[in-house]
């Protein structure tokens, strides 16, 4: 059975629609990639299955049950966290305010600050910068800072948008590897991606959205092997 | 002179601190949910109208006085929550702004016809001599007016900076999307903002008009100006500006009244929000951004 099963999703901005029909599927423990050009409507998937943005038909089910249409916050209690684009810290926060307010459902306090400890350790930056506002933080700090935060409310299914967006190399690689890590730690992955060399890396299943529909499904060998999508993801298709 | 200045100043504090109140009430709702509440000082003058009214049907002391001014306020908020701006959430602000001055129209017509008088006396919070300090005189109610004005600024700081509901209004307030996406429930967060903004408010007008020992409709006006003047003057949005733009709102008039005359002392605070504007001064501009 899939974690998340996305079945026949139109999302639309007023008369646009933005995703024309998407169906997909994420399994449990798995670490799967949404690759797609500008506009294609990768972040409108994100943002509709995280239920920033509601679906005009379709049916969205995470572990079963149906999440279209529900409450941001009601899909968080579900196990979904979305790591945003741009990240969108809270600036005037301190990094430990940004934690704690990832885990604004929990009511295990001893819990909660364990779960903090734990950050603190997979993040040692952030356990540094504890006090400073999250605005402060360069680009790879806030990163990780968000990825902290949408760990704290214990996320069954990670889902992570553009996570490498605007860094530099050593840090997108940093990401990819927290990437690999949090997967091992049993934790499934559904994540947008540009940077389609460093996923190949890490992911098990590729997606590719083109103009609001998915046109290629797919294991990173197969995705490879395609020479339409070699020449326009990965670049040079002499490689 | 100096003796009429530091007297000045003293005056000045002690209504700028009821403005600071005003100030943060519109900064809180202006913050949380971007939008303009324009019937936020009405429901201020409705509360204040219902502990006018139980005064002279039954008398009533001062503390009950104030309790009934705060819930009268507070279910005033309420009503325009539901009407104006529960309706609009993600949608036009400008619907939620002129809608909620429809609802002003509503609470002066409401107030006017169950209680048409155009002034009512209200019971002072001290009628006794000022206190005399060598030079210089300070009045009981002033002093009492700027006491609770600092309480409640101290009560609003911890309830943001010390609570879970606090974290979650700061939160939002900074990133509305990312607060949902961390499990915050945005309407939640905004009903109870707006009661609560809505309760400082009531302290604020309690506070004004039993100092003031007379209230009329124009209490509405008058705090929906005093608040957004002085929530401008110390930057939109800013909590700590709203405090600092409502002292200095209050110190300015104080003072160019004394200077200048009562015509000219509201003129005065209009010109330098004129100025300030047209300068662009950077703490005016800080929401802009986002």
């Amino acid at each position: 059975m899939s974690l998340l099963k996305i079945q026949d999703v139109v999302t639309a901005y007023g008369k646009i629609e933005a995703l024309k029909g998407v169906s997909l599927e994420v399994a449990p423990g798995s670490i799967t990639c949404l690759l797609g050009p500008n506009g294609a409507g990768k972040t409108t998937l994100m943002m509709t299955v995280a239920g920033i943005l509601k679906p005009r038909k379709g049916g969205i089910s995470f572990a079963g049950e149906e999440i279209a249409g529900r409450a941001p916050h009601d899909i968080v209690a579900r196990g979904v966290a979305l790591v945003p684009e741009n990240r969108l810290v809270f600036p005037a926060m301190t990094v430990l305010e940004n934690l704690l307010a990832g885990a604004y459902q929990r009511g295990d306090k001893k819990a909660v600050a364990e779960d903090i400890d734990r950050m603190y350790a997979r993040f040692p930056r952030l356990r540094e910068r504890s006090a400073q506002h999250a605005g402060t933080l360069s680009g790879g700090e806030q990163q990780m800072l968000a990825v902290a935060r949408a760990l704290m409310s214990r996320p069954r299914l990670l889902l992570m948008d553009e996570p490498s967006l605007g860094l530099a190399p050593l840090v997108v690689e940093e990401i990819f590897r927290i990437i690999a890590e949090l997967h091992r730690d049993g934790v499934s992955i559904f994540f947008v991606e540009q940077n389609a060399h460093m996923a190949l890396k890490v992911a098990q299943h590729f997606f590719l959205i083109e103009q609001g529909r998915i046109s290629f499904s797919g294991t990173p060998g197969a995705l490879a092997e395609d020479e339409v999508i070699r020449r326009a993801y990965l670049g040079s298709a002499q490689q | 002179m100096l003796a009429d200045l530091i007297q000045n100043t003293l005056d000045g504090l002690s209504i700028g601190a009821a403005y600071a109140l005003l100030a943060l009430g519109f900064t809180l709702i202006f913050g949380v949910l971007r939008r303009a509440n324009l019937s936020y000082g009405a429901a201020i003058m409705f509360g204040c109208y219902c502990a006018t009214w139980t005064h002279l049907n039954f008398g009533a002391g001062l503390l009950l006085l104030a309790a009934i001014t705060v819930a009268g306020t507070v279910l005033a908020g309420a009503y325009v929550e539901r009407l104006c701006f529960a309706p609009h959430r993600g949608g036009s602000m400008i619907a939620a702004m002129v809608a909620s001055f429809a609802l002003w129209m509503q609470f002066e017509e409401l107030v006017t016809l169950v209680m048409p008088t155009h002034l009512y006396a209200f019971p002072a919070l001290y009628e006794g001599a000022p206190l005399a300090f060598g030079p210089y005189t300070l009045r009981v109610d002033a002093l009492v007016m700027f006491g609770a004005a600092i309480a409640a600024c101290a009560l609003l700081w911890g309830t943001l900076y010390r609570t879970r509901f606090g974290l979650a209004v700061r939160a939002v307030t900074e990133q509305p999307a990312a607060a949902s996406l961390a499990g915050i429930n945005l309407p939640w967060v905004y009903v109870r903002v707006f009661a609560l903004a809505s309760a400082i408010g009531g302290v604020a007008g309690y506070l004004v008009v039993a100092s003031h020992g007379q209230i009329t409709p124009m209490l509405g006006m008058w705090s929906t100006l005093k608040g957004l003047l002085a929530m401008m003057l110390g930057g939109l949005g800013s909590l700590p500006g709203a405090v600092v733009g409502g002292l200095a709102l209050g110190l300015l008039e104080a003072h160019s009244q004394w200077f200048l005359g009562p015509q000219l002392r509201d003129l005065i605070a209009y010109l330098l929000l004129f100025v300030l504007l047209a300068a662009r001064v950077p703490w005016m501009h800080t929401r802009s951004a986002s």
